[in-house]
């Protein structure tokens, strides 16, 4: 008996955000996927029965192959971009000894995310107009003669999602930084290893979980995010969310928005799984 | 040839002295270990040794060259750690491959080293597992093997044993001796645990406030410690500070000590201001009567403690003093229990005399 409400007890204490998860989470997902499925008329009025039409649309339709397909690679370029830039940051953070420099980094790191979406957006439509601060400064020093394209396309969409989720490949990385014992790098030193090949040997691949897990959440936010791609890119880019974006709100094609959806969803699940099931593995091997 | 020479170091942190002018020579194939508290200094000074850290003064020398200036992966060294440290993401094999990879040792040469170095500490046909798949004395071993693998030109041990329960340690100590005695290596061995020291070591440096307190051989540290710090850290000792003010007989060789109705001769010179000390394992206990003048005196039992072999105890002196005990337990059909009235009595020879110095 005592056995048994220890044991409930911690249960008790997670029903609420469990309930809260049923409610606004798996019950909408089931809605949606259950949406998807509805069978409709070519004016979009609502047919008895279930159909595939909305999926068939999706995977036959080459505009959303071509938006799930780059979708795809720009979130693993941000994803690959931002943990490549995440670590020098994270080895400053664990490096830095006075505690008020250190607090300062901290600040600076995650300042984007203290920052609204929308101030920060128009933020990178202000430096990169073809009238902005970058275009200015490259015009006046001469160094080009007409003002470039720096808005509007995919590179810059990608800059900005690398500015807003470097925390989140950041944070990560430190954790697996300060989880290496300070006598590792000591123990690779006393055996012959210079600063590089400890770096290399020692310190790189103890630092896999962290890479991985910022690789990880980075890929999903990319994958999912809409506001940021709509203003900076503009509505013209192949992105799936962008795509969803435009048939849930401008279309009112419900059915075929909460295909796409499952789609990206399904394609993010894809991605994290596969390289959740690295990071298991390294786990594994490396910690039973 | 000398193999290790620490000449005239000092290290300062901030305004903490740690280390103050310490020099020592150790011999090729020497065993030897800096003993001392927590904070001696003899953890920063094997760092100093390795190269971790660099001394404010003074040079170290390894084989006969000046290693001051040279940073420590190029210093041919072997260390093993108090965590081991050993790298969790490779093998037991690669772990002890690591140092000759960096080496750009050839492949068949790894491959032999490895297996020779994972022979010498019976760890055989382990080298594809994972460190933690080991229990702790086997990561042990895998971290020596490791450090053995380099064939380094010294072995630093930084408190290898103290992660090990009771019964291992033992089991380790007695492995590493004969380790370092079939492989030949000089060893230097951190620690602050005197049994540990002792029954390992060629000779044991003391390390006690930043200052080399003693060098010797573990007897000689034992029966002749140079100072009151010695005397304690090594084995148990009961001290008494020798008096000449308390108008009872006194001559040279013979005091009255302060606190108690004691008598003490020794068999060495000493003045009325030495400290002199007896080890509670030199005391004879007995529960018959006996006479003494000197070097003996009745008492009554205090506090009891069984530790196995012997048996631990603490008694009363009649002037007010306490003297600790350490008889064999085989000597007592019934144990003493505290009230029992006894007779302690030692010899002359083993009144060990400390010349005065300021009071630690």
């Amino acid at each position: 008996m005592k056995i048994a409400t220890r044991n409930l007890f911690p249960w008790l204490l997670l029903t609420p955000s469990l309930l809260f998860l049923l409610l606004f989470l798996l019950v909408p997902l089931l809605l949606l996927f259950d949406q998807s499925l509805t069978n409709v008329d070519s004016l979009l009025n609502p047919l008895p029965g279930y159909s595939l039409t909305q999926y068939v649309t999706v995977f036959a339709d080459p505009q959303y192959l071509h938006a799930l397909w780059t979708t795809l690679w720009v979130s693993l370029l941000t994803a690959a971009i931002t943990v490549l830039l995440a670590w020098p940051a994270a080895w400053l953070l664990v490096t830095t000894q006075r505690r008020g420099w250190r607090t300062l980094l901290y600040v600076i790191l995650i300042s984007p995310l203290l920052t609204s979406v929308v101030i920060r957006t128009f933020a990178w439509i202000v430096l990169l107009a073809q009238n902005g601060l970058i275009n200015g400064f490259l015009l006046f020093t001469g160094l080009i003669p007409q003002p470039l394209s720096l808005l509007w396309n995919m590179n810059a969409v990608i800059i900005a999602y690398v500015q807003v989720m470097l925390p989140f490949a950041v944070l990560p990385l430190i954790t697996s930084l300060n989880e290496i014992a300070p006598s590792l790098r000591l123990a690779a030193m006393s055996l012959g290893a210079t600063p590089a090949m400890t770096f290399r040997r020692v310190v790189l691949p103890l630092t896999l979980p962290g890479m991985l897990t910022g690789f990880i959440i980075v890929f999903s936010l990319a994958a999912g995010s809409y506001i940021t791609p709509l203003l900076i890119g503009g509505r013209l880019q192949p992105l799936l969310p962008i795509a969803i974006y435009q048939q849930a709100m401008q279309i009112a094609n419900l059915p075929l928005a909460a295909a796409l959806s499952l789609t990206l969803l399904v394609m993010t699940l894809i991605v994290a799984g596969i390289a959740g099931a690295f990071l298991k593995r390294w786990e594994k091997k490396n910690h039973g | 040839m000398s193999s290790v020479v620490i000449d005239g170091v000092a290290r300062q942190f901030d305004h903490h002295r740690a280390l103050n002018d310490v020099s020592i020579t150790i011999e090729q194939g020497e065993f030897f270990s800096l003993l001392g508290p927590s904070g001696c200094g003899k953890t920063t000074l094997l760092n100093i040794i390795a190269g971790f850290l660099s001394p404010n003064n003074g040079r170290v020398l390894i084989g006969g060259k000046d290693v001051t200036a040279l940073p420590p992966y190029q210093r041919h060294i072997g260390m093993v750690f108090q965590n081991y440290a050993l790298f969790p993401h490779l093998s037991v094999g690669d772990n002890v491959a690591f140092g000759l990879k960096v080496r750009k040792v050839s492949r068949s040469e790894q491959q032999r080293r490895v297996t020779e170095a994972l022979k010498q500490v019976r760890l055989e046909g382990l080298a594809q597992r994972m460190p933690h798949q080991l229990s702790g004395g086997q990561q042990q071993r895998v971290a020596i093997a490791r450090a053995l693998a380099i064939e380094p030109q010294v072995l630093l041990l930084d408190e290898p044993l103290s992660n090990l329960d009771a019964r291992l340690r033992k089991e380790m100590q007695d492995e590493l001796r004969a380790l370092q005695q079939r492989v030949g290596i000089t060893t230097v061995l951190v620690t602050h645990d005197q049994e540990e020291a002792l029954t390992l070591s060629d000779r044991i440096g003391i390390l006690g406030q930043g200052e080399l307190q003693q060098i010797g051989a573990p007897a000689a540290l034992y029966r002749q410690p140079a100072n009151r710090f010695v005397a304690e850290f090594v084995g148990q000792a009961n001290l008494f500070h020798a008096s000449a003010h308390n108008g009872l007989y006194q001559a040279r060789d013979h005091f009255v000590v302060a606190g108690s109705e004691l008598q003490l001769s020794a068999a060495q010179p000493a003045s009325a201001s030495s400290l002199l000390i007896v080890r509670p394992e030199r005391v004879q206990f007995s529960t018959e009567p006996q006479q003494f003048t000197s070097n003996g005196s009745v008492a009554s039992v205090k506090e009891v403690s069984f530790a196995g072999a012997a048996l631990r105890l603490v008694c009363q002196l009649p002037g007010g003093g306490e003297i600790r005990v350490q008889p064999a337990e085989a000597h007592f059909s019934q144990l003493p229990a505290p009230g029992d009235r006894c007779y302690l009595h030692w010899q002359a020879a083993d009144v060990i005399v400390l010349p005065a110095q300021e009071r630690a």
